[in-house]
């Protein structure tokens, strides 16, 4: 797990009346700040580009099967044929990349690379996206609650995130993906680990998120229309749904945007590491890390994952940062 | 001021012994809620040929046999107080803190950790030092010469290093300038600063440049927004219109106020890489405390997991800790509750 | 579907096998003698025959391990590689003669002055230890040490590693530990007597005609009980041979020098070359591959080889090439078939499984050619005694027998094939690709395989190797592997096809063969002191295990090791199992 997320966090935290003031200035105009934040993106070709990849990923990964079945071949079938017996490499150049096998095979086993790729899209998509979710969904809570609340709640709340940041997450991931048995909590093998996965990566990310949100709240709930608010009468569930929670639209979404490329490469180094979901099921970590010593005499093996999750990353990435470049009234 | 650094040390020690009360709950808990016995736990760390009293026996040494509050208690009396435990034909004592013995190889883990901690600090520390330099040189001339060539292609690059896995580059750097080029150290090389430091020095360069890119990346972009921002202060504007000269505007003026926000997460993100270390240590195969983990994991040695748990727990609340007060220093603002 | 690979990739791939073989006949003679090497490197200068024999002492060997050693201390060692490793710094009352080829499975003496005379019921044997050993500190060796190391690794508790064979074949009387012995001189084991400094004598409990075997194992080295820490010794074990530690940082890396007080007027079988060996443990695998590759390190002390990637880097450029041994590992990699689970207890359903694998597959699955030889029995063919038999067409239909398979399918009246779960260990990749590749093979037959992955470190403890456990989730195939202990019958095939090693408890790896007959023919071989005459009930059982299919042969293991051009002495000692002789191999300066 590499840093935490590339975002202005401490900009914001600093300065949160400067970022939010044309926002704020926006919501009481009504929902033109998203009318005016989609133009503004659309005029950005990159972030665009990248929106585009994504929205092809996911499609890949959805339509996955269908995929396989008119393109490729089954993820696990071997296909020894298409290896030398002595070298263990595909007889083919390019590592085997014919119009029947697009992405070529692998060494020793000759599994069709493009179906591989596409399934292990699939799970690091499906475990990036609901572990995201997760996330968002318990930081935007508990951020809220604390920051808007304050005093003690505020305090206990600050205390707990302190204390899931205060764990070295990679490390306990690895550990406790280790230690939960094959059959557990009425689930088991594949559906089980990544169940798994998706917990761990969004249980122990959600501080990340809450921090920030809080962050958010405490400025915003100073701000006149929420005095204004309260003074009509309003109580506290109606002022955080009705005033507060749109005006934290725009960082939430941008910052779960920027929040799903981590959590690939999450999920990357834990398959890497060889905790992640169980061989023979593809998932472009664990294809990296049975790729990595076969580098010298097979080079594409490597490339071929590492260039899908760069990709994918790259295009959240961009996308991300898009973004948050429309959605921030300060950027030119 | 005191106080507050009072308060934050208190918290700081009850914040550990939570964290420990949870890793030591969860490595020695969940096996057992998962249906496993004393015994299928301790058949784990028995030779070959071992039979069933064999297994009871290391099931009552290593403790599995009893209850849980038993096992925590006897560790956290470990940790303050020292421990003893046999070494066959005498008893040995373990001082105060001791993480227990390993479980494969019955040696005291806590020495074996802090021999391992100086591979780890140097990994890091020099790293760190090359990113903050890199990353933040190259934010602040991309900010200043926005729009430029430089600029594009820096950020691009800066792109490339967010997205691409470490262990991917590492291992692809290893491959190209180690081995096929000869230019650096091969994996597994590591001398002691204290032994030649030029040695020290070559063998680190490539998980150095390895780690740095990564983080230069996330901190060049994050200089570049920052200053993007601060650029456009008025402060600034009365500076230049002061008539002091760009390189002074830039660097004491606008790099000042954009620095602080950037020093804190460079302090949280310290303390994290000093708990995050497995992923490079695994791949440069540095014999730190990541890589004792990794190798602990795999062989279910649980009292090494858990002292490296608790030590990369330490650094990072103690790095917590360092950038809140600092944060409360320079910004009198605020206070943190 | 299945489609052909087009034609240029076929003619590729034919020109890169011609290419190949053309390569690999070129550069071998291996026909010479063996004893004689040459000092040309060529591929497999170093089976059968010294690469490089030279008497030119110094210069240091660097080895690196990929992980780390059970113990430095020799009673709690259980590698082939720790056994051959510990040549270095101990020595045993016998030990494998110090030559390549069939030479190397002959057993000489080390501290004793012959073998081991025997009792005629072979329950009683006496050594007479040579005069004139020491200890690195000087003090002689007598033979109430081999008797205290003996003891102290009968104590499980403190060292778990070890094999258990003393445990189980001395008689013991209750015996736990000298750390719980109350006798003043902790010698307190009737078992062994030592009527004086140089004699020796070991009672057993059953019958052993193999007990030179017994006696060759690391817990017969001499421990001074003076300097004996319990689980510590390890950190500075006492050396009775040519070298000893000069440090040891656990888990890191140790030093071995030269033993001033070795001598060898009183050791034959050793002729050390080296001036120090240095071990780095913990080391990446693939960094150990590519420094063994660019002169960075000498040895990679583990002895299993290169890793698939690098064999096959190694195998395709003639410059490397040469520098390769292709070692036979006398270990055989198998399938155990699990008559406990449905339809499996007939045996023509174990039968059809065995017709139809795909043994090509198999061999792949472990690296092709240079993996291993299709194995068509158990027993390899360098134990003493080995028969090769064929009775389910593997070699002459490696593709599979598919017609036979079904006719069997039919006798045991599953016709379109059956379903049933094979396990394996998850962190193996080559144990991964055998399950793939079985569960396409029978698939063809209409067997049904799902393949259900579990952790090393408890497979044998609490999942395939736990009868209840198999039994119930219907793991019908479970990988397996076994490697002798020693190259003999007793020491490879005992474990895995005894039925009375099998333990409700777990931790079993004989996983499916119950046979009144086979036990029947261990328990003669055991009391047979002849050796000839015990050599031929092995066959027997291997015959009576796979006439039963209750055991699907894989592959027998074959490594490939890289020998660097610069060192000296090296051959491949099948006594030790396949590693090269450590002890024996010297540095060119």
């Amino acid at each position: 797990m590499t840093a935490p997320l590339d975002v202005t966090r401490a900009a914001t935290e600093a300065q949160p009346e400067a970022g939010l003031a044309g926002l704020e200035a926006r919501a009481v105009e009504g929902r033109s700040l998203w009318r005016i934040a989609w133009l503004r993106l659309r005029r950005d070709k990159v972030a665009m580009a990248g929106g585009v990849v994504v929205l092809l990923l996911i499609l890949m990964a959805v339509v996955a099967p269908l995929l396989v079945r008119l393109l490729g071949h089954p993820p696990n079938e071997f296909h020894q044929n298409l290896i030398d017996p002595t070298l263990q490499v595909p007889k083919g150049r390019w590592g085997g990349i014919t119009w029947e096998f697009p992405l070529g095979v692998e060494p020793q086993n000759g599994r069709d690379l493009f179906s591989r790729i596409v399934y292990g899209a699939r799970i690091s998509l499906l475990v990036a996206f609901l572990a995201t979710v997760l996330a968002v969904v318990l930081g935007t809570t508990f951020g809220v609650i604390a920051g808007y609340f304050g005093g003690w709640v505020d305090t206990v709340i600050s205390r707990v995130m302190d204390v899931f940041l205060a764990f070295p997450l990679l490390l306990f991931a690895i550990a406790l993906a280790g230690v939960v048995p094959d059959r557990a909590f009425g689930l088991s093998g594949d559906k089980l680990r990544i169940a798994l996965l998706i917990f761990i990566i969004g249980f122990f990310s959600w501080p990340y998120i809450g921090r920030i949100i809080r962050g958010q709240t405490l400025s915003l709930r100073e701000r006149e229309f929420v005095d204004a608010s309260r003074s009509l009468g309003a109580r506290g569930s109606y002022i955080i749904g009705r005033e507060l929670l749109p005006n934290l639209a725009a960082p939430i979404l941008v910052y779960s945007t920027l929040l799903v490329p981590t959590n690939i490469l999450f999920e990357a180094a834990l398959s890497f590491l060889g905790v992640g979901v169980r061989p023979p099921t593809p998932t472009w970590g664990g294809m990296l890390s049975d790729a990595v010593r076969w580098y010298t005499i097979a080079p594409y093996f490597v490339i071929v994952p590492g260039i899908a999750i760069f990709v994918t990353v790259l295009s959240f990435n961009l996308f991300g940062d898009g973004l948050r470049d429309a959605l921030d009234p300060r950027a030119r | 001021m005191v106080a507050f650094i009072i308060r934050r040390l208190i918290a700081a020690v009850l914040l550990l012994l939570i964290v420990t009360f949870v890793t030591f709950s969860i490595f020695f808990l969940v096996p057992r809620l998962a249906g496993a016995s004393a015994e299928d736990l301790a058949s784990r760390y028995v030779g070959r040929t071992a039979g069933e009293e064999q297994i009871h026996e290391v099931a009552e040494k290593l403790g599995f046999s009893d209850p849980f509050p038993v096992q925590y208690g006897r560790f956290v009396k470990g940790l303050v107080a020292g421990a003893d435990y046999s070494t066959g034909p005498t008893t040995e004592y373990c001082p105060a803190p001791c993480f227990g013995y390993s479980f494969v190889t019955y040696n005291p883990v806590f020495p074996e950790l802090l021999d391992r901690l100086p591979v780890t600090l140097s990994l890091a520390l020099g790293a760190a030092v090359l990113w903050l330099l890199a990353g933040v040189g190259t934010g602040v001339i991309s900010a200043v010469r926005k729009g430029s060539f430089f600029d594009r292609a820096a950020m691009t690059i800066a792109l490339a290093g967010v997205s691409l896995p470490v262990f991917f580059t590492g291992l692809l750097s290893l491959s190209i300038f180690s081995y096929k080029l000869g230019w650096t150290a091969p994996g597994g090389s590591y001398t002691p600063l204290q032994e030649n430091p030029a040695a020290w020095a070559y063998d680190l360069l490539l998980p150095w440049i390895t780690l740095a890119f990564l983080y230069a990346a996330l901190y060049a972009r994050l200089t570049r927004a920052g200053m993007l921002e601060t650029m456009h202060e008025d402060y600034i504007r009365s500076a230049r219109a002061k008539g002091l000269r760009e390189r002074t505007v830039v660097l004491k003026h606008g790099l000042r106020s954009t620095l602080t926000p950037i020093l804190t997460i460079f302090g949280l993100d310290l303390g994290l890489l000093l708990g995050e270390a497995v992923l490079t240590e695994s791949t440069f195969s540095l014999p730190g405390i990541g890589k004792y983990a990794v190798d602990a994991i795999l062989t279910n040695d649980l009292p090494k997991v858990l002292g490296v748990t608790l030590v990369a727990a330490f650094f990072i609340i103690i790095a917590n800790l360092v950038v809140d007060v600092l944060y409360a220093v320079v910004d009198p603002r605020v206070r943190l509750a | 579907m299945k489609r052909r690979p087009g034609a240029i990739t076929a003619a590729a791939g034919t020109t890169l096998v011609l290419t190949l073989a053309l390569a690999a006949c070129g550069g071998g003679d291996d026909e010479t003698s063996t004893g004689g090497g040459g000092s040309v490197a060529e591929y497999n200068a170093g089976v059968g025959k010294i690469f490089n024999p030279s008497d030119v002492k110094g210069g240091t060997l660097r080895m690196a391990n990929a992980g780390d050693w059970d113990s430095l201390d020799p009673a709690d060692n259980y590698y082939g590689y720790e056994w051959t490793f510990n040549r270095f710094y101990t020595r045993q009352l016998v030990t494998w003669a110090a030559a390549p080829g069939a030479d190397s499975l002959k057993l000489v003496p080390d501290l004793a002055e012959s073998l081991g005379q025997a009792s005629a019921d072979a329950k009683t044997w006496t050594y007479k230890l040579r005069k004139g050993i020491k200890f690195e500190d000087g003090t002689p060796v007598t033979s109430k040490d081999v008797k205290y190391g003996v003891e102290r690794s009968l104590d499980k508790d403190v060292f778990v590693n070890g094999p258990t064979y003393f445990n189980d074949f001395l008689d013991l009387q209750g015996y736990k530990s000298p750390y719980k012995d109350p006798s003043p001189d902790k010698l307190g084991l009737k078992a062994i007597e030592t009527p004086d400094d140089q004699t020796i004598i070991f009672h057993l409990i059953k019958p052993f005609g193999g007990f030179d075997y017994f006696a060759q194992l690391a817990a017969t080295t001499p421990v001074p009980r003076a300097k004996d820490t319990g689980i510590k010794y390890k950190e500075h074990v006492v050396a009775t041979g040519p070298y000893m530690f000069e440090s040891n940082q656990l888990g890191k890396r140790f030093v071995l020098v030269r033993n001033p007080n070795w001598d060898q007027s009183t050791d034959p079988i050793r002729k050390p070359m080296l001036d120090r060996i240095e071990v780095a443990l913990n080391v990446n695998a693939e960094d150990i591959d590519n420094r063994l590759l660019s002169g960075d390190l000498d040895m990679d002390v583990v002895g299993t080889g290169l890793q698939p990637a690098t064999q096959g880097r190694v195998l395709g450029n003639p410059d490397l090439k040469k520098n390769a041994d292709s070692a036979s590992q006398l270990r055989l990699w198998y399938t155990s078939v699990n008559p406990d689970v449905a339809p499996l207890d007939n045996i023509h359903c174990r039968k059809a499984i065995l017709y139809a694998t795909d043994h090509t597959g198999y061999q792949n699955a472990w690296g092709g050619p240079a993996g291993g030889d299709i194995a068509t029995n158990m027993l390899p063919p360098q134990i003493p005694g080995a028969q090769k038999f064929d009775l389910y067409n593997f070699e002459s239909k490696p593709a599979g027998d598919l017609d036979s398979a079904k006719k069997e399918l039919a006798d045991c009246g599953q016709p379109n094939g059956f379903a049933t779960n094979m396990s394996y260990r998850a962190e193996r990749p080559k144990e991964k690709a055998t399950a793939e590749s079985l569960q396409q093979a029978l698939a063809k037959a209409g067997i049904k395989l799902t393949l259900k992955p579990y952790p090393q470190g408890d497979y044998f403890s609490l999942y395939a190797g736990k009868p209840d456990y198999a039994k119930k989730n219907g793991l019908g195939l479970m990988t397996n592997g076994w490697g002798a202990d020693w190259p003999d019958g007793f020491g490879f095939i005992s474990q895995i096809t005894d039925s009375r090693t099998i333990r409700a408890s777990g931790g079993n790896y004989n996983l499916s063969v119950k046979l009144p007959e086979v036990d029947k023919l261990l328990d003669d071989a055991q009391q047979q002191t002849d050796n000839a005459a015990r050599e031929k009930i092995w066959p027997q059982v291997d015959r009576k295990v796979m006439e039963n299919a209750l055991v699907l042969p894989g592959v027998w293991a074959k490594t490939l090791l890289y020998r660097p051009p610069n060192l000296t002495n090296v051959y491949v000692h099948d006594g030790l199992g396949g590693y090269y002789d450590y002890v024996s191999i010297g540095v060119k300066k």
